[in-house]
């Protein structure tokens, strides 16, 4: 018995090394070196600072830097994002959920293939729409709505080119979790609240949305994480107006070749996003105990 | 069923907005697809019908041997994810241990990590060993597309985790005790036994982890160094306007065969779902 019971457990370590090794060495440890970078913990180049200090950390925070309102600025695209994405899937999910009858797997791949391909390539499509020589623009001209010589210019290169590409971006990978939520729903609960004589819409509010409260959440975090870190999306539709922390980031280790700062930027985006997950993992476990 | 979620009003509502957003999800593809048979820029008027933006793609090196990377670090990194992926469900779906719920916390974290930041902390791991070597052993690795393909791997991972598990879940525990008691050794039952029957599902996270793959830029940029795969040519590229319409071509390629992968990956995860549903429960 004891034998086997040590066979087993070297039989789930050998299990757990493979993935376990590989996500601290490649994961952990990446992340604790930006950590310590930011702070000079460890010095790769020879103009890096060679004693911890927590300056780069100071200035940022608290020296009215451009990168702390590009994080607000960050922070408003990304909410606007999701908050516009979860309010147009949630009825998607709701309909495929609730509603069809048949082939509703069939119509949430419908839904959820765009996001499969290319993300670069469905940036540059609305490029290609919202460009001044685009598609909407040169509609326009056609109806004589507007003159070759004033296309409508804010359609690109500015913040609302950069919401508008993230939201068709995010759409189809958010309806999933909230059809998953919906579609676990014990049909009896509408019935027993329609016997109840609860009309439809308070069914709704009072059934159906709190027990999709967890599927909501998970959403919300699909489009959030991303978005707060997007750097892509602005560079091909942003211009200067849509530059947004993420931008930053990238430019201190690519252009700005300052890894210090842009491992302070870097791992505070992370420790923000932490934050955030850990709140809203609480609120949606909070909802799931009441109901 | 259908009139207890939504009277009939509100049933054709939700109805018209779902096509209306399909429509939004859709024609933009739609237009890049009709510019790449396009004789002239991506501009409108449409200049008439060409070919010819596919045969040019087709003899660009540049644009071949992206792609070529792109798929070997696509492959590389989906062989590996599955094999890590396989480990760790099992691990949790079938054994106790010690720190099980830190362990799931581990493997599921790359899901809520910015791709920049991730990204960011790799280059900054491989530029520091390589420093290392180069102070200790004269020697170093460099950026290139082993690095993309560990960063990979730790993105993938996750979803393959997610494939797996629940088939793993609902998989009768009985056949593999089957397995042993008919004397076969922990490894043989999962060749003969487990493996078999997992294999659909292990299927689609394969094909999961390539799509992520192929497609993924911003952890690729920063760590492809001077071997570009696919994505990262791909945006090099679309500051030329002239090279548009044939990076357009060669996009509505991979579409296709993006959506066709994604056809598979679904039927294969059917295919598993009936098998088990036959199989005893």
């Amino acid at each position: 018995m004891a034998s086997e019971e040590t066979g087993s457990r070297r039989a789930t370590a050998g299990l757990l090394s493979g993935p376990l090794v590989w996500l601290l060495v490649f994961f952990i440890v990446p992340v604790a070196f930006i950590a310590l970078y930011s702070v000079g913990g460890i010095h790769i180049f020879p103009t890096d600072p060679r004693e911890i200090s927590f300056e780069a950390w100071h200035r940022f925070l608290l020296g009215h830097s451009v990168y702390m309102s590009l994080f607000w600025k960050s922070i408003r695209v990304s909410l606007t994002v999701s908050i516009v994405v979860v309010l147009l899937s949630y009825p998607i999910g709701y309909f495929l959920a609730l509603c069809v009858k048949k082939r509703k797997y069939v119509l949430l791949l419908v839904i959820i293939a765009p996001f499969l391909t290319s993300y670069l390539l469905r940036v540059l499509a609305w490029k290609v729409i919202l460009g001044d020589k685009g598609v909407i623009n040169t509609a326009l001209f056609e109806l004589h709505l507007r003159s070759p010589d004033h296309p409508v210019s804010w359609l690109i290169y500015s913040q609302f080119a950069v919401m508008l590409v993230l939201a068709y971006v995010w759409i189809p990978f958010v309806a999933l979790p909230i059809f998953v939520g919906l579609d676990g729903m014990d049909m009896s609960l509408l019935e027993a609240a329609g016997d109840l004589g609860a009309s439809r819409f308070r069914t709704f509010l009072r059934v159906t949305l709190p027990l999709s409260a967890p599927g909501v959440a998970a959403a919300f975090i699909f489009v959030f994480v991303p978005t707060i870190g997007e750097f892509v999306t602005p560079q091909l539709v942003g211009g200067t107006r849509g530059f947004l922390f993420g931008n930053a980031v990238q430019d201190q280790f690519t252009r700005a070749l300052d890894w210090q700062s842009g491992s302070v930027l870097a791992f505070f985006l992370l420790l923000v996003v932490g934050i955030l997950m850990a709140l809203f993992g609480r609120f949606s476990r909070v909802r799931t105990v009441r109901t | 069923m259908s009139d207890l979620a939504a009277s009939r009003g509100a049933n054709w509502t939700l109805r018209i907005f779902f096509v209306l957003l399909v429509a939004f999800l859709y024609l933009p593809l739609l237009v890049l697809l009709v510019f790449s048979f396009n004789n002239g820029d991506v501009t409108f008027p449409l200049q008439g019908f060409t070919t010819s933006w596919y045969a040019k793609a087709a003899t660009n090196p540049a644009l071949l041997q992206s792609l070529e990377r792109s798929a070997f670090v696509a492959i590389a990194s989906s062989l590996i994810t599955v094999v890590l992926g396989v480990l760790a469900s099992y691990a949790l779906v079938r054994r106790s241990f010690w720190g099980k719920p830190a362990f799931a916390a581990l493997v599921f974290s790359p899901l809520v990590i910015p791709y920049l930041v991730f990204g960011i902390s790799l280059l900054v791991l491989f530029t520091a060993f390589d420093r290392f070597l180069t102070i200790t052993m004269g020697t170093y690795i460099g950026l290139g597309l082993h690095a993309v393909v560990i960063g990979h791997v730790v993105v993938a991972l996750p979803y393959t985790i997610l494939t797996v598990t629940p088939l793993l879940e609902r998989l009768s525990i009985s056949l593999e005790e089957a397995g042993h008691d008919l004397g076969a050794s922990s490894w043989q039952t999962f060749w003969r036994v487990t493996f078999p029957l997992l294999y659909p599902a292990l299927l689609s996270a394969f094909l999961i982890a390539l799509t992520l793959s192929f497609d993924e830029y911003a952890i690729a940029s920063f760590l492809a160094g001077s071997s570009p795969t696919w994505p990262v040519f791909l945006f090099a590229q679309l500051r030329v306007p002239s090279q548009l319409p044939e990076l357009v071509a060669v996009s509505s390629v991979i579409l296709l065969s993006s959506v066709l992968l994604v056809v598979i990956a679904e039927i294969g995860r059917r295919r598993s779902e009936r098998k088990y549903a036959i199989g005893p429960g």
